[in-house]
């Protein structure tokens, strides 16, 4: 009986894409009503899923199937608390961002819908201390707020440098450094990447570090050097010594924290945020659009 | 020549298209493509009615049942005017149960291990006063009682008892309940539908009154089944449903009906349903009786080991193979048998059935709790490796008990 009313949702929405799932809908909402007028479920909906769903783990862990049976109440009542837990922080979620366009509400916080953190609205950059690439003469500009320990940020390069290269000469693209404090080794490697474009290799040394990034999080700045193949090493160790780029990224920073960011990747399109790991793919259309594409 | 259940899979086109492995033949067996195309026969080539008509189509189609009839009659051993075309083995039984008359003889003596089919009719006839139910023993492994064949006597119009149980696949002691039925004068009705398909019963030799059975469990299509019976005892009956074709003439004021069976047969009849169960009489002839009841006595016993080897297992019923078609009800310790079921569905494509297989005061004196059980049901076109995959099924299920 528990297992429909998890069920009926689940089955609603399978139903929308398959029309095979349409009659487990059916039956999982004739229980459900069953069960809401105080009727015995008979519909053998519940059975069918749990024998489908032991014989299932059986197939990987005998022992699992027989906790699993052992227990089957218990852990459906378990289930059906979580569904119902996620349902209910679902919708605070939808009402605080209706509310206070933000999904944590008053409080703040990050929310991955939302351009608004903390009460304050991202505010699109004003001076530009970044890297830049393409055409600064373009009519569309992105910004993109990132981190190289960020495996949200990594997760967009492809993205990034693809737009690069599709629109080169009809944008300007600009990356300033957002080294957050809970990715380690974030700020060392922003310094190395400002390190590497003093010697005209900010691009290959980019790439270097994003590919090298699981192994930078672990095994910290040794990595930095490791992949600086295509450097001058003597220069680069010293620039890296010298702290000479130390005050540029304060200047990144103290853009970011300017324009409210609160995590990355954060783009500005002509000033429009976009926030998170997919957001690469609304940037691109909305730089389409801007060149009438 | 044994029976070669390999071979014979090639004619069901079920198990060529589902590759399920079907041990759920109590309840309807598969049918075999001679039916099917036999049964096409009828809407294909004829049509028509039979017995009413004059045209050419029309006694090809009397000409196509009633050669039907003679086929089917003389597979069970019996001559055609004395098979009766019913729906099903539940029609017949009722008909008998219902048309009889207990004015002189009140009696109905029959046992706890009936299938609905004949236990409910029974107990309608109770309940409205006609007749009065009594039950012969039942001992703990499933066998009748011998001793309480006392029960029949001169106030017992009927001894209604099955060939062979749908729970636990064991005949009961036929030679001896029909002896001692017709030494007190009783007739005796015999609920065939898991006999006829899985042993050579001969109505002649039987020697009881009545003898019911469906098509749809021994290869034939659904929708047709059989009541054999005696003329005398059939003329001891009263009408049952009556209309088209069951008189000879009619006023307002009389009836002449028919002799059996047509007096029995109202209405336009399942043609093709006759048709079809004749081509499945002469598929099983073909295969030969006897072969498949060896056949399904050496699955049973493989059944049987197969089930004993569990841990916490339980079967319904006594163990001797030789005593049992290839029919086990069981239940595993700490599994609902409809999970087992369930489950061995999802993991190996096995058909088995679960629950009280509608004889739930049988499975109550089998000592069944009230889920019931799960029960697996072999015919002649199940295997040795079938068996095998099953066993290895059973032992996982077993486990998460």
């Amino acid at each position: 009986m528990v297992l429909c009313f998890i069920a009926l949702p689940v089955f609603l929405v399978l139903s929308i894409f398959s029309a095979k799932y349409r009659s487990l809908a059916r039956r999982a909402m004739d229980c459900v009503f069953r069960t809401a007028t105080l009727r015995p479920c008979d519909t053998g909906l519940d059975e069918e899923l749990k024998a489908a769903g032991i014989a299932g783990i059986m197939k990987v862990s005998p022992s699992a199937a027989a906790f699993t049976n052992r227990h089957f109440e218990a852990i459906s009542m378990a289930l059906a608390i979580l569904f119902v837990l996620s349902l209910v922080f679902t919708a605070e979620g939808l009402y605080n961002y209706w509310a206070y366009g933000n999904c944590n509400g008053k409080l703040g916080g990050f929310c991955p819908i939302s351009d608004v953190q903390n009460g304050a609205v991202l505010k699109a950059p004003k001076t530009l201390h970044g890297i830049s690439a393409g055409n600064p003469q373009a009519n569309v500009t992105v910004v993109e707020f990132g981190c190289f320990t960020c495996p949200y940020t990594k997760a967009a390069e492809d993205g990034v440098r693809g737009m690069i290269a599709n629109y080169s000469g009809r944008l300007h693209y600009v990356y300033e450094a957002f080294p957050i404090a809970n990715h380690p080794y974030s700020q060392e490697a922003a310094l190395a990447a400002f390190c590497a474009n003093d010697e005209g290799k900010y691009w290959e040394y980019r790439e270097a570090v994003f590919a090298a990034q699981d192994g930078l999080r672990a095994n910290g700045t040794s990595v930095l050097y490791g992949i600086a193949g295509q450097l001058n090493l003597t220069r680069f160790g010293a620039c890296m010594a010298s702290g000479q780029f130390e005050g540029l990224l304060q200047q990144n920073t103290d853009e970011c924290a300017a324009s409210n960011i609160y995590g990355t990747p954060t783009f500005f399109v002509n000033g429009k945020p976009f926030v998170g790991q997919t957001a690469i793919f609304d940037v691109e259309k909305e730089v389409k659009r801007l060149l009438g594409e | 020549m044994a029976l070669d259940a390999k071979l014979l899979r090639a004619d069901f086109p079920v198990l060529a298209a589902s590759k399920a492995i079907y041990f759920d033949s109590a309840c309807t067996s598969l049918k075999p493509r001679a039916v099917i195309e036999a049964e096409a026969s009828y809407y294909n080539e004829m049509g028509a009615c039979a017995g009413r008509s004059h045209h050419s189509l029309a006694k090809k189609t009397e000409e196509k049942f009633e050669s039907s009839r003679e086929r089917i009659a003389r597979f069970a051993g019996a001559k055609k005017e004395q098979l009766v075309f019913t729906k099903n083995t539940t029609e017949a039984l009722n008909l008998v149960v219902r048309s009889l008359d207990y004015s002189q003889r009140r009696k109905i003596i029959t046992t706890p291990l009936e299938h609905h089919s004949l236990l409910l009719p029974i107990m309608e006839q109770q309940r409205r006063g006609v007749a009065k139910m009594e039950m012969l023993g039942v001992l703990p492994d499933g066998t009748i009682d011998e001793s309480s064949l006392s029960a029949i006597d001169r106030n017992t119009a009927l001894v209604a008892i099955h060939h062979t149980t749908n729970t636990t696949g064991m005949r009961a002691p036929l030679e001896k309940i029909v002896k001692a039925a017709h030494d007190a004068g009783a007739l005796v009705l015999i609920d065939g539908a898991q006999g006829v398909p899985h042993s050579r019963v001969d109505f002649g030799k039987l020697g009881a009154d009545f003898l019911a059975f469906s098509g749809h469990k021994m290869c034939g299509p659904t929708g047709i089944g059989c009541l054999l019976g005696k003329k005398e005892a059939f003329e001891k009956l009263d009408t049952f449903i009556v209309g088209g074709e069951t008189i000879e003439t009619v006023s307002l004021e009389k009836v002449v009906w028919k002799a059996a069976p047509k007096r029995f047969e109202a209405g336009v009849q399942n043609y093709a349903g006759a048709i079809g169960l004749a081509a499945a009489c002469d598929y099983l002839s073909r295969v030969g009786m006897e072969n498949i009841e060896r056949h399904e006595h050496g699955m049973a016993g493989k059944l049987i080991e197969a089930i004993k080897s569990i841990p916490g297992s339980t079967i319904y019923g006594s163990p001797d193979p030789s005593r049992r078609s290839a029919l086990v009800s069981f239940s595993l310790k700490g599994v609902q048998p409809h999970q087992v079921a369930l489950m061995a569905d999802s993991l190996s494509k096995i058909a088995l059935r679960s629950g009280v297989f509608c004889a739930q005061v049988g499975m109550h004196a089998l000592g069944a709790p009230k889920e019931g059980a799960v029960r697996a049901s072999l015919y002649l076109y199940n295997t040795e490796e079938e068996v095998r995959t099953f066993a290895e099924a059973m032992q996982k299920i077993a486990k998460v008990g």
